[in-house]
């Protein structure tokens, strides 16, 4: 009894000890694995969309979930790799070259799957515009009653100073019945002010209203952030070229201009460079640069 | 292994709550899409390895012989297996199904309007599971466990394969090569008629007439091949 009981400790013991040193082995050989080249090149899918949705049988919609997951952890693998803040609709210097394929197979294998087209729209056009095009329509031609792709595609063609296109494809989304109404405005405000700061203000707007997706929102927001910033910076800049008017020499200082530090729409004080009535945005804040 | 593939299936669906997490805010699609495969997969699974067995273990322990002293006939002894398989994987479905719903309760928080789309599908995917129960009891009339469940988990890929083999006979030149992919068409289940998981996962049910029509397909198919399956069991020498 007490001969199968000293067995069963030491048994007992080989296991917690084994997994213990097996941790450790594991542990080490993680620190001697050399690290991800971020600009190795990608290997191909084996297999294309149409391929991947025949032998998913009746699984294509998991297949899908799959090939999804998969292209949101590959761009989060970049953006890591990377090791800089990227913003998600400028990854154009992370060499995602798989992107177009996992997404295009995402959306073959489950055509009513609308977040990957909505990716496709906002990350893909500074990867490749091309196939950001053609994965937005690929979806508009399958979903054909989705406002939301009409919606994408014209930002697409928006964001490559296409107006014309812009204006035809937000016209047709406001076709759809039930669309909000500002699509019909946006066809008409995309032809005649396309360039413009309101512009840009209204499409990200109504993208942060739109969008589902947190990332998609905290774009959006960063963006309407800047295009607030870029008039408060006018507007201040305004106020330096009459105070040199006035003085004949720029301001060290804003105690200079007897006004208090104006605060970006983030809530950070704008940097005044001495000497040159210009304005710059504060380190610290997180409205984007560009 | 019965017990062990569903505890499995459950275990896979309360999973997929966290998988989901992974899917940037498609975690109620994920369920759906993971809950069904896994309904689907391990039930088929089920369907085979346990429908193959039955009429190949009574003839292994010779409580055949026990059987057949009472007044009861092949084809009678052939139904009640396959009624009886049936009757188990309606209940292993039923719970799948129930606990694909509590994952979604769980992951919105209340009710959530996925939950009665999804229902059909597990209809069909209830239906697609009894004919390949026939199929696998079929198989397992003349031939051996092993290669009963090869060839039904063969039917079950060629199943799903049925559009492609239309297809194919509309393409090929040659008219006996049309034929032959033509008389495949029609004679092999069409299992693709049951595939609803991808609709379901995006809220959209089957058409009633859609189902009915699936259903009355089904039990055709079913009759027609226990009528076959109790026509090689009638002249099967146990000795």
């Amino acid at each position: 009894m007490s001969n199968d009981r000293t067995k069963t400790i030491a048994l007992a013991l080989v296991v917690v000890l084994g997994l213990s040193v097996a941790v450790l082995l594991v542990r080490w050989t993680d620190a001697l694995r050399p690290p991800p080249d971020p600009n190795a090149i990608d290997e191909s899918l084996y297999l294309n969309g149409k391929t991947a949705r025949r032998i998913s049988l009746s699984f294509n919609g998991l297949v899908a979930d799959w090939y999804w997951m998969r292209s949101l952890q590959y761009v989060g693998k970049k953006i890591i790799n990377a090791n800089e803040n990227v913003a998600i609709d400028d990854l154009s210097k992370l060499n995602l070259k798989l992107l177009a394929p996992l997404l295009d197979t995402a959306t073959t294998l489950d055509p009513e799957f609308l977040d990957p087209y909505e990716y496709a729209a906002i990350v893909l056009p500074a990867v490749d515009v091309q196939e950001a095009i053609r994965i937005t329509q690929k979806g508009i031609d399958a979903n054909p009653n989705a406002w939301r792709l009409y919606q994408h595609l014209g930002y697409i063609y928006w964001q490559q100073g296409n107006y014309r296109a812009a204006s035809e494809t937000y016209g047709r989304g406001a076709q759809i019945p039930g669309v909000p109404s500002w699509m019909e405005a946006m066809k008409a405000k995309m032809l005649a002010d396309g360039g413009s700061r309101n512009t840009a203000r209204e499409i990200y707007t109504r993208m942060f209203e739109q969008s589902a997706d947190d990332q998609v929102k905290d774009m959006a927001r960063r963006h309407v952030l800047l295009l607030d910033s870029l008039d408060q910076q006018d507007s201040i800049r305004k106020v330096l070229q009459a105070y040199r008017d006035r003085a004949g020499h720029c301001p060290t200082s804003w105690k200079e201009l007897n006004l208090g530090e104006p605060l970006d729409p983030a809530g950070f004080p704008y940097v005044l460079r001495p000497g040159t009535c210009e304005v710059q945005l504060n380190p610290k804040t997180e409205v984007p640069a560009k | 292994m019965l017990y062990n593939l569903v505890l499995f299936v459950l275990l896979l669906t309360g999973a997929s709550i966290f998988i989901g997490e992974l899917s940037g805010g498609q975690e109620r699609k994920v369920i759906v899409d993971l809950g069904l495969s896994a309904m689907l997969l391990f039930g088929v699974f089920i369907a085979i390895f346990v429908g193959v067995g039955l009429v190949y273990k009574e003839i292994e322990r010779r409580t055949i012989y026990a059987v057949f002293s009472k007044p009861v006939g092949r084809g009678e002894f052939l139904v009640g297996k396959y009624l009886g398989l049936c009757l188990t994987l309606l209940v292993n479905v039923l719970v799948m199904a129930v606990g694909v719903s509590l994952a979604l309760l769980y992951v919105s928080r209340g009710w959530d309007p996925l939950i009665p789309t999804i229902w059909p599908a597990v209809l069909l995917i209830y239906i697609e599971l009894m004919l390949l129960t026939a199929i696998a009891l079929l198989f397992s009339s003349f031939s051996s466990p092993a290669l009963s469940a090869l060839l039904t988990f063969m039917v079950f890929i060629i199943g799903h394969f049925s559009a492609d083999l239309k297809s194919l006979a509309g393409s090929v030149g040659s008219t006996s090569a049309r034929w032959l992919f033509t008389a495949l068409y029609y004679v092999l289940p069409n299992l693709g008629n049951y595939s609803f998981i991808t609709p379901a996962a995006h809220g959209r049910t089957p058409a009633p007439g859609f189902v009915f029509a699936s259903g009355l397909y089904a039990l055709v198919y079913i009759v027609v091949i226990l009528a076959g399956a109790t026509l090689v069991f009638n002249r099967r020498n146990f000795k």
